[in-house]
């Protein structure tokens, strides 16, 4: 009898059921290991083919590290507080991982279909559990040759390659360590919503801790107190824990670091216990919520869609009202204006963000401009900030690039639609980014400043709308085409990316630093006229992209 | 005297929903004992779903209690998930398994016996899905998609029945057997709470309907008087 009016005992079925699904899934788990397997391959004979050579030089050189440079007692002054700086942020964001996935996940299959079953779940998610911390040692070895390959390149490697050696063993170890901590106490953050909470309140007061940690080290670098905040530094936490072995072998002060070490293996093998334990009883409404982030992110990033991405991740959050609101036009020309006044007030943090970088952009400008060396870094880091910002305020763009439905009953042309959300990002920008630059203008007596503006700001937003109406990715882009020189994969790949940028960026950068140096007349005619011919040529590409993307 | 009243299977205590700002569904109480089932109506974005969610555990409330067979209501608990069973929520299928096999492993997983071929034999004739067992879901139109996910309700043991909206994609002949089926579960001593928009399908099968709008009760009664405040 299926149907009852009565209690139904609970069936002990959670033995036939794995082995039933394992029995079911045979087939595709072969599959799916055959294909791990040819990857592994692949990324092997890649390694092998082009940095074979390489690594091989790399070994090698260990015979005889780096030796010392002028900078090297500073560095190792500031190692302690630097090393515990960095532990601390990478156990932070390996914590705060498991806010949104966590070390024990399901595919939504497995949510769909057996979850809500009787089948015991510390035999579903603890097998879960022990992958990701499996996973944890090998990411974390992997992370730890990085402190140590630094501090080798700058000269605390020792003095031959044994030396090396035990710094990288000892780096991979500690690392390897801290990651296992971190993904024990991950679980018992996925299991417990209070512990989510607490994790959400002790950010910034672990970003501040840091940000002390890294002030620490600066101070030391610049002749501070050395050994105290080295000691301070190397006994504030697991983080520094974790960092005394390190600085010990590059020949900092850190005496008990076995002792810290063998500390940092305790709490890790405590907390992977704790966590082993806790994987049972993660509940089924985290892992719900988990696997659809998950799901919702894969198919963002298979897609290469950057921006889906994001939204996976934020769209966590959701039931937020919205309070602000702007009165629509009368006339009908301004209605995609409107629109995209009303996307950025309603999220000021994008706004917010555009003008930080628009302002770090000018500030920049104002230290490389005229006067100062010729060098085209600093222009095109400031052009690349302030095309950050213009693709920032373009998100309106972008909503209707994303879903070429959503501007049907508009009464506008797809294509015209770059032209439109032009319009926002360039008044805005020019807002922003107009306040000092007419000071400066006001301040010298010259009103070039104000016409780079002029110029600059409509040459980066039409980049950012070339980069918004990019074509859909097409699995051909990562076939590439095979050349004499290789393939053509990654070069597509990037350029499907930073397509907008380039082509905004590169010739302005040329073209400004041109005119950041030049003192003929002649030279701002040039720059506006090329720079608007510019803006004009990019609307218009952007525009043939959108129609493009329409009819695909 | 009169007659005892059962005690309720499932009972919600001023239970409410609130996402950040957005209130999905304001105080309610609902009582629903073995072999009675209550229809929940009202237009898109009423609250049913969120109230179905609640009502099967699988989300919790901001306020108010959920009471299941006596014991406070959660999806983690082994006696629910031995005995609720929900359609509705589902959104994949394993790509690789077919529709019987689909079916084995619930069946299977809910500790069916010597009886489970003859069970899912059942299962996919009563949905229709007799000559689509070896079918991968891929190949399933929506609709037949939407039967297998009734028809894993029928190879598992069940004693109370959340369902969302469960008619939807059936053709109309699967949308009278599905009123049939419901009727013969209650019979059977099934409570069932099901969110519906058809009308002729609550009418068939509710004993008691709820119309929400907006988060909030407007009218409840028999299906003739609320259907009646429906209009």
């Amino acid at each position: 009898m299926t149907v009852s009016s009565e209690a139904i005992a609970v069936p002990d079925s959670t033995a036939p059921t794995i082995s039933l699904l394992r029995e079911l899934r045979r087939g595709r788990t072969r599959q799916r290991a055959a294909s791990a397997a040819y990857w592994v391959y692949i990324i092997v004979l890649i390694v092998a083919l082009y940095g074979g050579s390489q690594i091989a030089a790399a070994f090698h050189a260990l015979r005889h590290p780096p030796p010392a440079i002028a900078l090297t007692p500073r560095i190792l002054h500031a190692a302690p507080a630097g090393l515990a700086a960095l532990a601390l942020i990478l156990l932070l964001v390996l914590l705060r991982d498991a806010l949104w996935r966590g070390p024990v996940t399901l595919p939504q299959v497995t949510v769909d279909w057996v979850l809500g079953t009787p089948v015991d779940r510390g035999r579903l998610l603890r097998p879960r559990f022990r992958v990701s911390a499996a996973v944890a040692v090998l990411a974390g070895a992997a992370v730890g040759v990085v402190p140590a390959a630094a501090l080798v390149g700058l000269g605390l490697g020792g003095r031959n390659s044994g030396s090396v050696l035990r710094l990288t063993l000892v780096a991979m170890l500690s690392t390897a360590l801290l990651f296992c901590f971190a993904t024990g106490s991950a679980a018992l953050v996925e299991r417990s919503a209070d512990a989510a909470r607490w994790l959400r309140r002790l950010t910034p007061y672990a970003c501040a801790a840091a940000a002390v940690l890294a002030g620490m080290a600066v101070w030391a670098a610049l002749g501070g107190p050395a050994p105290v905040l080295s000691a301070i530094a190397l006994w504030s936490g697991p983080w520094g824990w974790a960092a005394q072995g390190m600085t010990a072998l590059a020949g900092g002060a850190a005496p008990l670091w076995p002792a810290a070490t063998a500390l940092t293996g305790v709490l890790a093998v405590v907390f992977v216990i704790w966590g082993h334990h806790a994987a049972a009883g993660v509940p089924g409404a985290a892992l719900r919520v988990r696997a659809r982030t998950i799901g919702a992110m894969s198919a963002a990033v298979l897609s290469m869609d950057t921006r889906g991405i994001a939204v996976a991740y934020g769209g966590r959050a959701s039931g937020r009202r919205a309070r602000l609101r702007l009165r629509p036009p009368r006339r009908r020309e301004l209605v995609l204006l409107w629109r995209d006044l009303l996307a950025l007030a309603r999220a000021p943090s994008r706004l917010l963000g555009a003008a930080v970088l628009a302002l770090l952009a000018v500030g920049l400008l104002a230290v490389a401009g005229p006067g100062g060396q010729a060098s085209l870094v600093p222009v095109a880091t400031a052009l690349g900030l302030g095309y950050l910002a213009a693709a920032w305020l373009c998100e309106g763009a972008r909503l209707d690039a994303e879903d070429t439905r959503r501007s049907e009953n508009l009464p506008f042309r797809f294509e015209s639609l770059a032209w439109w959300h032009a319009a926002v990002p360039c008044l805005v920008l020019l807002v922003v980014a107009g306040a000092p630059v007419v000071a400066a203008s006001v301040a010298t007596g010259s009103a070039r400043f104000v016409v780079w503006l002029v110029v600059i700001v409509p040459v980066l937003v039409a980049g950012a709308l070339v980069n918004v109406f990019r074509p859909r990715n097409h699995p051909d882009l990562f076939g590439g085409v095979e050349t004499a020189v290789g393939n053509t994969a990654a070069i597509g790949v990037l350029l499907w990316f930073v397509w907008g940028p380039v082509l905004a960026v590169a010739p302005m950068t040329v073209l400004l630093s041109s005119a950041l140096h030049a003192s003929r007349p002649g030279a701002l005619t040039r720059t506006v006229v090329v720079g608007l011919g510019l803006a004009a040529g990019l609307g218009i590409y952007a525009s043939v992209r959108a129609r493009r993307l329409r009819s695909a | 005297m009169p007659p005892s009243q059962p005690p309720p299977l499932l009972s919600l205590h001023g239970v409410s929903r609130s996402y950040g700002e957005r209130v999905a569904l304001r105080p309610i109480d609902v009582a629903l004992t073995a072999g009675r089932c209550v229809a929940i109506m009202g237009p898109n974005g009423s609250g049913k779903s969120t109230l179905l969610r609640i009502a099967a555990g699988r989300d919790a409330p901001t306020a108010g209690q959920v009471v299941y067979a006596g014991r406070a209501l959660s999806q983690d608990d082994l006696v629910v998930r031995t005995e609720i069973a929900v359609v509705g929520d589902m959104v994949s299928a394993y790509p690789d398994l077919t529709v019987r096999e689909h079916l084995e492993l619930v069946a299977v997983a809910h500790g069916a016996g010597r009886d489970r071929d003859e069970l899912i034999d059942g299962a996919l004739a009563d949905c229709n899905l007799a000559d689509h067992g070896g079918a991968l879901p891929g190949s399933l139109s929506s609709g037949q998609l939407q039967a297998l996910h009734l028809a894993t309700m029928l190879v598992r043991p069940r004693r109370l029945m959340v369902l969302d909206e469960p008619e939807q994609r059936l053709d109309p002949a699967r949308r009278r057997w599905l009123g049939e089926l419901l009727h013969a579960e209650k019979q059977a001593g099934a409570a069932v709470l099901m969110a519906t928009h058809h009308v002729e399908l609550a009418a068939a099968a509710a004993d008691h309907i709820l119309v929400l709008r907006d988060g909030e009760l407007v009218a409840q009664g028999t299906p003739d008087t609320a259907l009646a405040a429906l209009g």
